[in-house]
């Protein structure tokens, strides 16, 4: 039996092929996914463990920011005199350490990374724990001189004596680079910018006394843990963040983890996929063997073999796809980590791909991975195969699976989809976001489930339809290619559904992202009432240089300024919500509407005021003239009493639970230190829009990280933000498209085997060559459209239950992609004509008169 | 004698025995074959197909000359390996040819390319298979139609109607090949024949995969396609009894044609027959050889 299985698997080996690619691809992204992030992480466990200093003394952090404040949390540089007292002390430094630079050079084009990544300004500090050496010039000296990181300089040309324009939020100073430093270990991607240990407090902190941190090194003998405890307790264990330099090191990570998680997490959404669509098509590809193969099974089941017999050979041949796939996968794997290690690079995150880590769990989960989808998806084809009756070795081979009636399936996807549509509906009326968003994934899976189920008696009928034109449009060439769709539905319904599965998942992702993008321009367009505004492009908060040079500016009328504080607020019910919440200046009114319920704007911004929003207020039993405490950044607290309560719909929704917000100067006198996030600009009398604008991008110019957007770029920007989630839904839809193909191949390939007596046939009677591949592309482009129709109004249906959900969060904009479906749609049709490229040659190619004689 | 085809002399899978050719050889001066020049669908002079090279080279036709005339029906018999099958394939342009050269009509099809022997095959030639002759997602009509639907022509209306109720399947236009019987399937193949009115059609054992009655009627509707629709026939048959249905029986041994018989009847090409039967028996002492494909 053995060997029998094995000259079958060698025999079938083309069409085992194109599963084993479907396996490659599903194993390929696991193993990818696994090897990235574990390299990835063991390089900075390795970075932060060897540059923490032994014992981290850094400001109290209470407070996460959700939203940058701009602010940076400091504490007396004297303070490393009072901690080289402490017993077990070697020594203390006093480090000044601050992100959200922007650094230009002398066309005022910025020299840092504009990915997202950070720019830091240091002090240069050099100890054997320094992630950088001086490797040209000399160290900092005094004002106006600094080292800039050697990845930076090559990738920008920044030599030595160039005068680059640092705009700190104290504000903007001028330095001549003088050395560069060279990372020794892994560079996470951000540009360092060093400066006199002296004149960094001064020039990025604006205070000579502060800093943003102590580095305790410990003396002979003495443990992190145990120095840790002792300058804890030499200070006052609440008055700081003490943390050895495991913790450190931890922490650091953690801090880098939200980023590397997003490229994990869309490493696992492409595994996923790939294993989705691969278990279709590699179901399909067994129960075609097994079709094909009838003749043969029935022969083995004459000679004596048992049903048992019959399907263990069939699962067994499906393991040795499973291994052969598992393991090319793993190899592959193995060069998509190296790839995506080549693209941080390219992001300016350097992992040396020779330190690649391959852990036992790897290989372990791809072959888990590989063996099991193809196990399960070739389990149900197995049974079938040991259902094949002796008698089906004497008997004419009938294609398996055409006569079977379809009732068990009708029955099956009826059940199915009445409960998937239960729990969408559930969804739909659904009150609470997350009782709706469980019932959205259930009826997702339900349904998703009932589709595949029922596609085969959807063939029919849709592509009928589908294919109505071909006849009138290509004559018998159209009716034969429409016909041989219909002809097994069994097999088309499967050879769709790969393709569905993508379309389905990419279909509903962009309704829901289309919906947003409407809410959100329906939010600007309700809220936003200025002529302009001044904001960063990655919304993080600039220096008060830029807003002072805005306020001078010719032809500003009015200037409202905006920033965000991270908040802890205690309410009546006994909660204690942590939230953002943003203080305005006042006139806010003539920047933008907002709908009060209760109170306006100049109760809501007067001194210790407090505006919230409706819903908010009600759920925690809060009212207006009652009073909440709220906790600031840096262990502030302050009474506000509400003044104002307000109907924002998508409040939640704008990440800003609560939707708090009081007056600039509440803010200031609680959380001093920050930077504004955005400034809201109204033209002066007299002065037009577009002078408004062209003075404003004058007054710009030297602070490219900031730009002045009036609502219709306003909008652009935030459908750009958006648009990032769409590459990943093409890229995704990429994949998904990419073994669908292969499953239309193979689907295709078998049936101009099975035909090919007809094929003959037609070619005698005065087909040409050419006819015959387009009548085989018409079955292909017809075929995949029908998986794409099916997709697409399943993803529409998602699409519309999750914008339900959404609503919830108030994004209550509905808008549908026609753009895209139709895209998609003109898209599949391409993908038919692909797929049918090999089939149509090889069909084309056939010698007529073998094709004739052919069993 | 001296007609031994094989370079080798080994005998191969054509395992007709050399003395065999030599039996079959007429004596008379008429070449078998060939015709009055008038009137000639078809055509071969030293057509030659040979398979295989060097040492396994198989003659599967030896340098044949024959004529099809206009307005006939002519049966193409022999003993299996004969070469009778070839014979039809290449004069309709199915297959090439190793030597030799071909006419249909006043046109050369030899050195025809593929795509214009596509063409001629569709437009001037009929075919019919001894099976599957009909494609099965398209209904009868469809399939009569076939031929000219590729072309992108329309058919004769009037011609179609006179061949469809010639053939009798009026009522049987709108079924799928898997809705009718083996006769009936084999009409609409010879109404798809017939339906673009070629200048020849082909039938390989038209009644090989039919019984006694069924393949009575269609040989009596490729007869009256002859005789009362002016249309010319070959048909390739190991059944003396169908080929008696002709005017005139070519016999084939060996890649050649040995012999031909006029007004043929039953009886008469079935002791033509014996006479390749005998040489085999007593040589191969085996049956005579059925059907070829």
């Amino acid at each position: 039996m053995l060997k029998a299985t094995l000259r079958s698997f060698l025999a079938h080996k083309g069409r085992l092929l194109l599963s084993a690619l479907a396996v490659l691809l599903s194993v390929a992204f696991v193993t990818g996914s696994l090897i990235f992030s574990d390299t990835v992480s063991r390089t900075f466990d390795r970075l932060f463990a060897s540059t923490a200093a032994d014992v981290t003394v850094s400001p109290k952090e209470d407070l996460d920011e959700a939203v940058p404040s701009g602010r940076t949390a400091t504490l007396p540089g004297a303070l490393a005199e009072r901690v080289r007292q402490v017993d077990g002390v070697a020594a203390a430094r006093a480090e000044v350490d601050v992100d959200g630079l922007t650094v230009v050079d002398e066309e005022n084009e910025p020299v840092g990374p504009t990915t997202g990544a950070p720019t830091l300004g240091t002090a240069w500090n050099p100890t054997e724990r320094s992630p950088v050496e001086l490797t040209s010039g000399h160290a900092p000296r005094g004002d106006g001189q600094a080292l800039l990181d050697s990845e930076t300089a090559d990738r920008k040309g920044v030599r030595i004596g160039d005068t680059l324009t640092v705009i700190a939020p104290p504000g903007s100073f001028e330095v001549r680079v003088v050395g560069i430093a060279t990372f020794t270990t892994t560079n996470p991607g951000a540009a360092l910018v060093f400066l006199d240990p002296s004149t960094a407090p001064t020039k990025l902190l604006g205070n000579p006394r502060a800093a943003t941190g102590i580095s305790v090194d410990a003396a002979d003998g003495v443990t992190d843990e145990q120095l840790k405890q002792r300058v804890a307790a030499a200070l006052g264990a609440h008055t700081y963040d003490f943390r050895t330099a495991d913790e450190q090191a931890k922490s650091d990570v953690e801090q880098l983890g939200g980023f590397l998680d997003v490229i994990k997490y869309v490493m696992v959404g492409f595994a996923g996929i790939a294993v989705l669509v691969g278990v279709f098509l590699i179901v399909n590809t067994f129960s075609m063997l097994i079709a094909q193969r009838t003749r043969e099974l029935g022969l083995l089941r004459a000679l004596g073999a048992d049903r048992r017999q019959v399907r263990r050979s069939v699962l067994a041949e499906a393991l040795l796809l499973g291994l052969v796939g598992s393991t090319l996968g793993l190899a592959v794997g193995i060069g998509l980590a190296a790839g995506l290690i080549e693209l941080m690079g390219l992001l300016g995150m350097n992992i040396a791909a020779d330190e690649m880590v391959i852990g036992w769990v790897t290989p372990v989960t791809a072959y888990v991975v590989g063996l099991g989808v193809t196990f399960v998806a070739a389990y149900l084809p197995a049974r079938r195969a040991s259902g094949v009756s002796p008698m089906a070795a004497l008997s004419d081979a009938e294609v398996a699976g055409v006569g079977r009636p379809l009732r068990v399936r009708a029955v099956a996807g009826a059940v199915v989809g009445a409960a998937g549509a239960a729990a969408l509906v559930g969804c739909a009326v659904s009150e609470q976001t997350s009782s709706a968003a469980s019932m959205l994934g259930l009826g997702v899976v339900l349904s998703l489930i009932a589709t595949v189920i029922a596609g085969p008696l959807l063939v029919r009928p849709v592509i009928r339809v589908l294919g109505a034109a071909f006849p009138a449009l290509f004559g018998s060439i159209g009716r034969m290619s429409q016909r041989n769709a219909l002809r097994n539905p069994r097999r088309t319904g499967a050879t769709a559904a790969a393709l569905m599965v993508g379309l389905a998942l990419v279909g509903g992702m962009s309704v829901a992202s289309e919906s947003m993008t409407a809410s959100f321009d329906q939010q600007i367009d309700k809220t936003l009432g200025a002529d302009f505004v001044i904001q960063n492009t990655n919304f993080l908060p600039f220096p008060k240089e830029v807003t002072d040079e805005v306020r001078g500016t010719e032809g500003v009328g009015l200037l409202v300024r905006g920033r965000f504080t991270p908040v802890a607020v205690r309410l009546p019910d006994g909660d204690r919500v942590e939230t953002t919440a943003a203080g305005y200046d006042p006139r806010l009114d003539e920047v933008a509407n907002i709908t009060y319920v209760q109170g306006d704007s100049a109760a809501a911004l007067a001194s210790g005021r407090l505006a919230m929003d409706r819903d908010f207020a009600r759920d925690h039993g809060v009212r207006v003239g009652g009073t909440v405490p709220v906790e600031f950044p840096g262990g502030r607290r302050g009474e506000l009493t509400v003044g104002a309560l307000t109907d924002q719909d998508a409040a939640e929704g704008f990440g800003t639970q609560g939707g708090l917000y009081f007056g600039l100067a509440t803010l200031e006198r609680y959380a001093p230190g920050g930077q504004d996030s955005a400034l809201y600009v109204n033209a002066a009398p007299g002065t037009s829009d577009d002078d408004l604008r062209a003075n404003l991008e004058r007054t710009l110019d030297p602070y490219p990280q900031v730009q002045a957007r009036d609502l219709a770029d306003y909008k652009q920007l935030v459908h750009d933000q958006i648009a990032v989630l769409l590459y990943l839904v093409y890229a995704l839809l990429g994949l998904a498209i990419i073994i669908a193909v292969l499953g239309v191949v193979n689907t295709l390939a078998l049936s101009v085997v099975e035909r090919t007596r007809e094929i003959g046939l037609l070619r005698a009677i005065g087909l040409a060559r050419r006819q015959l591949r387009r009548m085989i592309r018409l079955e292909s482009v017809v075929i995949a459209v029908f998986g794409a129709v099916l997709g697409l109004a399943l993803g529409l249906v998602w699409g519309v239950c999750t914008h339900e959900v959404l609503a919830l969060q108030g994004m209550t904009a509905l808008a549908i992609p026609w753009f895209t479906i139709v895209a998609v749609v003109i898209g599949s049709a391409v993908v038919g004509v692909v797929a049918a490229l090999l089939p149509a040659l090889r069909a084309s190619r056939m010698n007529v008169l073998a094709a004739i004689a052919h069993e | 004698m001296g007609r031994v085809t094989l370079p080798s002399g080994k005998v191969t899978k054509s395992d007709v025995h050399p003395e065999e050719a030599a039996l079959s050889t007429p004596a008379a001066e008429h070449v078998p074959g060939l015709a009055p020049a008038d009137g000639i669908a078809a055509r071969a002079r030293g057509l030659t197909k040979a398979y295989g090279s060097g040492e396994t080279t198989v003659l599967a036709l030896d340098a044949v000359d024959v004529d099809i005339v206009r307005g006939r029906f002519t049966a193409v018999m022999g003993p299996s390996g004969s070469g009778k099958s070839t014979l039809m394939h290449c004069l309709a342009g199915l297959d090439t040819v190793s030597a030799g050269q071909v006419w249909l009509g006043d046109t050369e099809i030899t050195g025809l390319r593929e795509r214009e022997l596509t063409r001629l095959r569709r437009d001037r030639i009929g075919f019919m298979f001894q099976s599957f002759n009909l494609i099965p997602t398209l209904n009868a009509l469809e399939n009569i139609t076939l031929p000219m639907d590729i072309a992108g022509k329309r058919p004769d209306e009037k011609w179609l109607d006179q061949v469809i109720d010639t053939l009798g399947i009026r009522d049987r236009l709108k079924h799928r090949p898997s809705q009718l019987s083996g006769g009936q399937q084999q009409r609409v193949a010879c109404a798809r024949a017939l339906a673009s009115r070629p200048e020849l059609i082909f039938a390989d054992e038209p009644t090989g995969n039919l019984d006694s009655r069924a393949g009575l009627e269609v040989l009596g509707f490729l007869r009256e396609a002859v005789d009362q629709l002016g249309q010319t026939v070959v048909m390739v048959t190991h059944d003396p009894g169908a080929a008696a249905h002709s005017d005139l029986v070519l016999f084939l041994g060996d890649g050649r044609i040995v012999d031909e018989m006029r007004r043929p009847t039953a009886e008469s090409v079935l002791e033509r027959m014996k006479r390749f039967d005998v040489i085999r028996t007593r040589f191969d002492d085996a049956p005579a050889a059925s059907e070829e494909n």
